[in-house]
């Protein structure tokens, strides 16, 4: 699981409202090499701008913490969502970085949503759903 | 031969096994491959950037592959984990791939541990699909993610997530219920209403299906409209049985119209049934074998009778008796 796919992720069950994201509790992390290959990196940055306004700033900083990356900065400004090196970094955190093994929690209801060989485990009983 | 969706939870029938058949099937990957870029096309998504794209139903990954080829970003989910295993293993050869042929410190990632699937690396299976025509994405890793998920449950996103969905060949399973609890409806509308919530506004879905019957249609159709969507069935190659394929393709737009279904019979590979993975079911006026001997009117199967099903039990692999001066002998008196 990418820190992209845990930025959306939600618990949708009935007893949960789902405004939080899940918190992550890793067991076993991998950081992928960026890309060398410098072709690819004008599709990385426009993919990333166009993302960047609806992105969950708040989740994205907890879920790297929480995979041991402190670098991103608190708050994006008008002149870092322009910045090339800013953006490629921001790509580079949201798509290489994975959770191999690991456990997702519902933070409201304690729901817990495991992690195995990158896959999320999010299957709900019917008993769960609305 | 009856649909897969009549013999039990999807699951079930998308076992370890069945996964794999599936996933080597060639006729299968391009058939897939084939309703994929149809899918893609119908999306008409906004060209020269990389899409956020959710594939509903990704099984082995063959879509997610196509969605990669094309230069998107996609998150995919799916009820069986075995499937999903397929997936990852696609997804393990690929990384694997770009590993090597980047930069020198190949296989060894800064961080602490390495990857488990590790004995991939001596799987020279063959990567039939893809990896010819598009040049571009070839050296990249892979830009997919997986999820194990039932979308009967509706779909675990926050609203606004991604620039569009596609669904192949998956959808009908909502149709049909495998426990006491399962309401096929009540399913549809959570997985639309979802659907309905996930997506960023100005953004499509296009979900290709086989319904068995036209009220399925119907239903599926009803429920995606009951939650707001704008949208259509567009049916390609509607009196051929075989190549016919459904997509419901939905907007938020409400002046959009579907498109209308290609109709010559210009895609080949669609012309063939969709046969699943049961490799023994044929057509049998298309059957090379001959026709089968005719058993005795009334009680008792024939010597050319038993003999023919016995060849058509060996070319089926399985295990049979030789044949001796004693097969399909008349016994003396009665067992």
């Amino acid at each position: 699981m990418r820190l992209l796919t845990h930025n959306v992720l939600r618990n949708n069950s009935a007893t949960s409202t789902g405004a939080k994201a899940l918190k992550i509790t890793p067991i076993e992390v991998r950081v992928d090499e960026p890309n060398p290959d410098s072709s690819t990196h004008e599709r990385e940055t426009t993919f990333v701008k166009s993302l960047l306004p609806s992105l969950d700033w708040e989740t994205l900083l907890s879920g790297a913490k929480a995979l041991g990356l402190d670098s991103l900065p608190p708050v994006v400004t008008p002149e870092l969502a322009e910045d090339e090196g800013f953006l490629r970094a921001l790509y580079h955190v949201l798509m290489d970085v994975h959770l191999v093994n690991g456990m997702l929690t519902c933070e409201e209801t304690g729901r817990e949503f495991p992690v195995s060989d990158g896959i999320v485990n999010m299957m709900l009983e019917e008993s769960e759903c609305r | 031969m009856s649909r897969p969706e009549l013999t039990g939870h999807a699951s079930l029938f998308y076992n370890a096994k069945e996964a794999r058949k599936y996933d080597s099937s060639s006729r299968m990957v391009g058939i897939q491959r084939e309703i994929t870029e149809r899918a893609i096309e119908l999306l008409k998504l906004p060209p020269g950037r990389p899409s956020f794209i959710l594939d509903v139903g990704c099984g082995s990954g063959l879509s997610g592959q196509v969605l990669e080829e094309h230069g998107h970003i996609w998150v995919g989910c799916d009820v069986s984990r075995d499937m999903l295993n397929m997936a990852n293993e696609r997804i393990e050869r690929k990384r694997e791939a770009s590993a090597s042929t980047g930069d020198s410190d190949a296989p060894s990632d800064d961080d602490d541990e390495e990857d488990e699937m590790d004995e991939d690396d001596d799987d020279s299976a063959d990567d039939d699909d893809g990896e010819t025509k598009r040049n571009k994405h070839n050296e990249a890793p892979s830009p997919g993610d997986l999820l194990h998920h039932d979308m009967g449950t509706g779909l675990p996103f926050r609203p606004a997530s991604f620039d569009a969905c596609i669904s192949i060949s998956a959808l009908q399973w909502l149709c049909y219920s495998n426990t006491k609890e399962q309401i096929p409806k009540k399913r549809l509308m959570r997985f639309f209403s979802s659907l309905y919530q996930v997506l960023r506004r100005g953004a499509r879905a296009v979900l290709q299906f086989y319904p068995e019957t036209s009220e399925h249609a119907v239903l599926i159709s009803e429920c995606a409209a009951r939650v707001g969507f704008a949208g259509g069935i567009v049916v390609d190659y509607p009196n051929s049985t075989k190549a016919k394929k459904h997509y419901l393709v939905l907007s938020f737009d409400r002046a959009y119209k579907a498109p209308e279904g290609l109709s010559g019979l210009e895609g080949a590979l669609l012309n063939e049934d969709r046969a699943g993975v049961r490799v023994a079911d044929k057509d049998p006026k298309k059957g090379k074998k001959q026709k089968a001997p005719r058993k005795k009117k009334g009680v008792g199967k024939t010597k050319e009778w038993i003999l023919h099903k016995k060849e058509t039990q060996r070319k089926k692999g399985k295990e049979t008796r030789m044949d001796t001066k004693y097969t399909g002998r008349k016994r003396p008196t009665r067992f």
